[in-house]
């Protein structure tokens, strides 16, 4: 059978100039399936991020590869889309004009343009907004923009880098329930790395633990918690016992 | 204080409290100009040398009644502009280039440097030598002088650039192109207009110098020829109209580049 998104043995590791080496990735393997929430956790540098920029396609791995659809995966694509922990945002744009860029750059037509981003406004609940400049929103609307325009471009798969690590923790756990919401109503296959435990489980249908770095699957939950997910949840027995569960998992990591 | 005054809707500050730091400047300047009348009741005046607020107004008019001054202004503000506008459209792209591509940046920023930091007026007689007397000549020179801000300041944009940004316009697919349009251009414009505000400096300059080696007309040859034939009052018409029109310049560049860049604000 072969896997929707398939890493195999994805290594990388970063020369900067004048420094030693860094060996992010040290043989990584992953399956995703189509449409599952799948969680990334892991030790600080234990290349979670990287991972997400091979498969978004701006980073290329010294060895191993990422297949999505069987096909190894050089560069980006219309099908992958990131929404990045530090928003991103063109500070000199509007917001809808910063949802219409992924669209522009594919030359998508004015007209067609603004629909798509006037409905996303909406889906994103930032109505009122769209001629806000970003500076002029909270962090927790600038990445409600932010992941506006990674659904723009109609992605098949959505790359979560520590989206919500920025917010504060109200706002955090609020993201949280509206992109679950989003996630049901887009249905696109998600992949979300997090140094948060709750967050991992709430949101996931399965959680990876990666190894210290060199990065390496260490270990993959599947959070059997029924859908649609409810905030009491987070305070049920099963919920405590999984987190206690890949805490103790992580911990030897972290401590090692 | 006036400013508390405001807080709770009472009483607003005075006229005064409110324009103070332009009523500061302004004062200074209406004294400089009383102190430059009043000194020559102790010194004595001699017309040849010098001259006095008075006569200067008395100049003015002259000037302005005969048409000279809006027609030398009007000489002198073609290869100004012409110039400015060459150094903006040659410069920008040049310091975007080195900016982003880094062996292009290594391999011109000594030679720029060492262009901008000469003093390019002792080119102007070859300039002049080289392309006339005429518009094109002044132009060259003003070009050769402003250029080298919007080279500097549009490469100093580049490299302020944020990479994150880079990343995701090439994550959603755009390519070098989309790169330089939609992200270094617009990050790069405030560096731009910052540099506006010397070059315009340096274009004053390039006018005047050009038009003090060879011309037959302009605010420079203007301050040049009332010189010669010791029109003290009439030169320093001109000189003043230079600098005033200097200050109306930069100020308004400084004004615009408030104006221009609301998302700055947060930055």
């Amino acid at each position: 059978m072969t896997g929707y998104i398939q890493g195999r043995s994805v290594s990388l590791t970063f020369r900067p100039p004048n420094r030693a080496p860094v060996r992010a990735l040290g043989g990584f393997d992953i399956e995703v399936e189509e449409g599952e929430f799948l969680s990334i956790v892991g030790p600080s540098g234990c290349g979670k991020s990287t991972f997400l920029s091979i498969l978004l396609g701006l980073v290329k791995p010294d060895s191993g590869e990422v297949l999505m659809h069987g096909k190894r995966i050089s560069g980006p694509g219309s099908d992958r889309a990131m929404v990045f922990q530090e928003f991103g945002l063109l500070p000199w744009r509007t917001v809808l004009h910063n949802i219409e860029l992924g669209l522009e750059l594919k030359k998508v037509a004015r007209e067609k343009r603004q629909a798509v981003a006037e409905r996303l406004v909406a889906l994103v609940g930032l109505s009122g907004f769209e001629q806000h400049y970003p500076h002029e929103l909270s962090g927790g609307m600038k990445q409600r923009v932010g992941l506006a325009r990674a659904l723009a471009t109609d992605p098949e798969v959505l790359l979560m880098d520590e989206p919500f690590a920025a917010l504060d923790a109200q706002t955090r756990d609020l993201m949280q329930v509206e992109l679950l919401r989003i996630w049901r109503e887009a249905k696109k296959t998600v992949l979300f790395v997090t140094h948060q435990i709750d967050e991992a489980i709430y949101l996931s249908d399965r959680v990876m633990v990666m190894s210290k770095r060199p990065g390496r699957a260490k270990k993959i939950f599947t959070i059997k918690l029924p859908r649609p997910r409810e905030y009491e949840m987070r305070v049920t027995p099963e919920f405590n016992d999984l987190k206690l569960e890949i805490w103790n998992t992580l911990k030897d990591e972290i401590m090692a | 204080m006036a400013e508390d005054a405001t807080k709770d809707g009472t009483i607003g500050p005075t006229f005064a409290a409110r324009h103070r730091n332009f009523l500061l400047g302004g004062l200074a300047v209406v004294l400089f100009f009383a102190a430059w009348q009043a000194i020559f009741l102790l010194v004595p005046f001699n017309p040849l040398f010098i001259s006095k607020p008075s006569l200067i107004a008395a100049g003015y008019v002259d000037l302005i009644e005969s048409g000279d001054l809006f027609h030398d202004l009007a000489v002198s503000s073609v290869p100004f502009f012409a110039g400015l506008a060459a150094a903006v459209v040659v410069g920008v792209p040049l310091g975007i280039l080195m900016g982003w591509r880094v062996r292009v940046g290594y391999a011109l920023d000594p030679l720029m440097t060492i262009f901008y930091a000469s003093p390019l007026v002792a080119l102007a007689p070859l300039l002049v030598i080289f392309f006339g007397v005429g518009v094109w000549g002044k132009t060259i020179i003003v070009f050769t002088l402003s250029v080298f801000p919007f080279i500097f300041n549009a490469s100093a944009g580049v490299h302020a650039v944020d990479r994150l940004l880079i990343n995701v316009v090439r994550s959603l697919g755009g390519g070098e192109w989309d790169l330089y349009r939609k992200v270094m251009l617009p990050s790069v414009l405030p560096y731009v207009v910052a540099a506006s505000r010397i070059a315009v400096g340096r274009a004053l300059i390039g006018v005047l110098v050009g038009e003090f080696f060879a011309a037959s007309e302009g605010i420079g040859f203007a301050i040049s020829r009332f010189g010669d034939i010791f029109a003290i009052d009439r030169m320093f018409a001109c000189i003043l109209t230079v600098m005033v029109i200097a200050v109306v310049l930069t100020e308004g560049i400084r004004w615009a580049e408030r104006a221009a860049f609301p998302w700055r604000a947060g930055q």
